[in-house]
């Protein structure tokens, strides 16, 4: 098992192999993971650029058609303008309520195909077989989808603030909706973030798909729905017990802060668990 | 010599407990789903009845014990009591709301996705059992436990959404309250089975088969809270009558129609006028206007609504079911035990 080129050894007998063994599995652990998820990663690909689509259009093309709409129906007012604004502020909501709540299924695919099949089929350990510490398995298999959704998930912030500013008087909503909160800052991929770890606990601990799928899901559920409830006491309000919406910015990085704490913790002890049980 | 060659290949006997067995080796293979399904169904009924009973109760008292000491509350009504016995009600029509697609779920990833992904399939077709007579068994078991628990849990919503009239104002045509208040919620939760049995045998594979059943029961019923008002004709009136429509009906839409004949959908004209009928007609007359009317379904249209619904999901599961069979026996013809 020791005996062949390996990651990192120092000096070996032929540091030219073992330099080029280290690169290409450097490289090759993630291109692996992306190879063997790239259903996934079509599937997440085009669901958030049907999402940035979705926004783009209403505001470059539905807001305009909306407008001559309604000051066609100007005369009858009420009924008239309340569809107006659904049939604008609609796609727009859809988009953020979708990719919001999105990180369910980021955690079932991380506790589900990402971990808990590798380790109920076996190929996991045949991985670590493979000059592949658990470690390094566990991080690769992490790594690549957190970077993807912190870049995905920047993209979709960026995008929908401009969206969601672009046509105020045409949407019925505010910055309260537990969607439109979420998704106009960093909280958006920490829940993304969250749900990778959480999912990769569930993996690890359940070391079966289907259960994992249920766990992780459940969890999640628990962490979202608890702070959507609490989030008026995130901070302090106001001398009126309300919060102005100057208390967005603080109000939307504790819960931040509170969702990337638990993903911390949650990876953490799926690396602690792995390690302890892989020893 | 004959004998024994023909005794080699026996005719299949159709042994009296043979169905029996296959049902019960369902059954024991998912004995866990048997059990999460046994208690999420005590717990929905045991939270509905504390809900429809105490929960409504207590909540009841609380609110007229705060609007008796405060003039305020009467309009806002609120407290712990209140909001414990809504999130009660709330959370349980959900979870009856969105059943189908656990079920859907399930029987993408573990009735069949796995079975097919694993080789068990593949063995238990070797062991005298027919790919469609193993279908047929993951079919029939759960769709009796299916049927029979949903049946249970709609009389229990039903007496628990009628009951919260006066503190939550739930409403007949509420989406969620209506997929679980009626025949619509077993309709649904069959269509869940056989959408997931599809799923799992189109994908073969556990995980895309739980995805790709989620989404489309996620679909079905989302296209069945759209065009739930076009399953039954509504009513149109007009004059006064469009004014004050009955007690709790379901306004679809309200317009005029001009002097000229021509009907104006969606148009608000002359409804502020009082109900009175001179006063509706001095603003008909003073804006060019023949008439009024609006298009509503009364509450009476609750049970034709359900049934429509109902036969037009029963028939979307019933097409699934084929469609599973006819792929199941074009697989395993074409190539043997092959999937």
């Amino acid at each position: 098992m020791n005996t062949g080129p390996s990651l990192n050894t120092g000096p070996s007998l032929n540091s030219g192999l073992s330099l080029r063994t280290g690169l290409s599995l450097r490289t090759g652990l993630p291109w692996t993971v992306l190879r063997l998820h790239r259903a996934a990663l079509i599937v997440w690909g085009a669901f958030l650029l049907a999402a940035l689509g979705t926004l783009v259009w209403q505001v470059e093309v539905t807001a305009d058609s909306v407008r001559e709409g309604m000051s066609a129906c100007a005369r009858t007012g009420g009924l008239c303008r309340r569809q107006a604004v659904i049939h604008y502020g609609g796609g727009i909501s859809w988009a953020s309520t979708l990719v919001y709540y999105s990180f369910f299924a980021v955690a079932a695919f991380a506790g589900g195909a990402l971990v808990g099949r590798e380790l109920e089929n076996g190929t996991a350990e045949l991985a670590w077989t493979q000059s592949v510490s658990p470690t390094s398995w566990l991080a690769a298999k992490l790594a690549v989808p957190a970077l993807l959704l912190v870049a995905g998930g920047t993209v979709f912030v960026l995008v929908f603030r401009w969206a969601w500013a672009a046509d105020r008087d045409l949407m019925g909503d505010d910055w309260t909706f537990n969607d439109v909160f979420a998704a106009r800052g960093p909280a958006l991929v920490a829940y993304g973030l969250c749900g990778l770890g959480v999912g990769a606990l569930a993996g690890v601990v359940l070391r079966r798909s289907l259960p994992a799928v249920g766990v992780a899901c459940a969890g999640m559920y628990v962490v979202n729905h608890n702070l959507e409830e609490h989030r008026g006491d995130l901070w302090p309000t106001a001398a009126n017990g309300l919060h102005p919406e100057s208390h967005y910015w603080p109000m939307h990085l504790v819960e931040t802060g509170v969702v990337l704490g638990v993903a911390v913790v949650a990876t953490g002890a799926a690396f602690f668990v792995l390690r302890r049980r892989t020893g | 010599m004959t004998t024994l060659l023909a005794s080699t290949r026996p005719a299949p006997v159709r042994v009296p407990g043979a169905a029996l067995g296959l049902a019960r080796s369902v059954v024991r293979l998912h004995r866990s789903a048997l059990w999460f399904w046994l208690l999420l169904m005590v717990a929905l009924a045991a939270t509905m009845l504390w809900a429809y009973g105490p929960g409504y109760g207590t909540a009841s008292a609380d609110v007229q014990d705060q609007c008796r000491r405060d003039i305020e509350a009467c309009h806002f009504p609120g407290g712990p009591w209140l909001s414990r016995y809504s999130t009660a009600v709330a959370l349980t029509t959900l979870v009856v709301a969105f059943l189908p697609l656990l079920v859907a779920a399930w029987a993408g990833a573990a009735l069949v996705g796995r079975e097919l992904e694993n080789g068990t399939a593949h063995l238990a077709w070797t062991q005298s059992v027919s790919p469609a007579r193993w279908l047929a068994a993951k079919l029939a078991v759960p769709a009796l436990l299916v049927s029979v628990g949903t049946a249970l849990l709609i009389p229990l919503h039903r007496l628990m959404w009628d009951g919260g009239e006066n503190l939550l104002w739930t409403d007949w045509f509420d989406a969620y309250g209506f997929r679980s208040n009626g025949t619509v919620a077993v309709a649904y939760a069959l269509c869940g089975l056989a959408v997931g049995v599809l799923a799992g045998l189109v994908t073969g594979r556990t995980l895309p088969a739980l995805g790709v059943a989620v989404a489309v029961m996620f679909a079905i019923t989302h296209l069945g809270d759209q065009y739930r008002p076009s399953m039954w004709p509504t009513v149109t009136v007009t004059g006064a009558a469009s004014l004050s429509l009955p007690d709790k009906a379901l306004q679809l839409d309200r317009g005029v129609i001009t002097d000229e004949g021509v009907r104006i959908g969606n148009n608000m004209a002359c409804t502020t006028a009082d109900s009175s009928v001179a006063d509706l007609r001095s603003c008909l007359a003073h804006n060019d206007l023949a008439d009024v009317w609006a298009t509503y379904h009364p509450q009476s249209h609750f049970w034709p609504l359900q049934l429509t619904e109902t036969g037009i999901v029963l028939a979307v599961a019933a097409l699934a079911a084929t469609a599973s069979f006819v792929l199941l026996r074009r697989r395993t013809a074409a190539s043997g035990a092959a999937v």
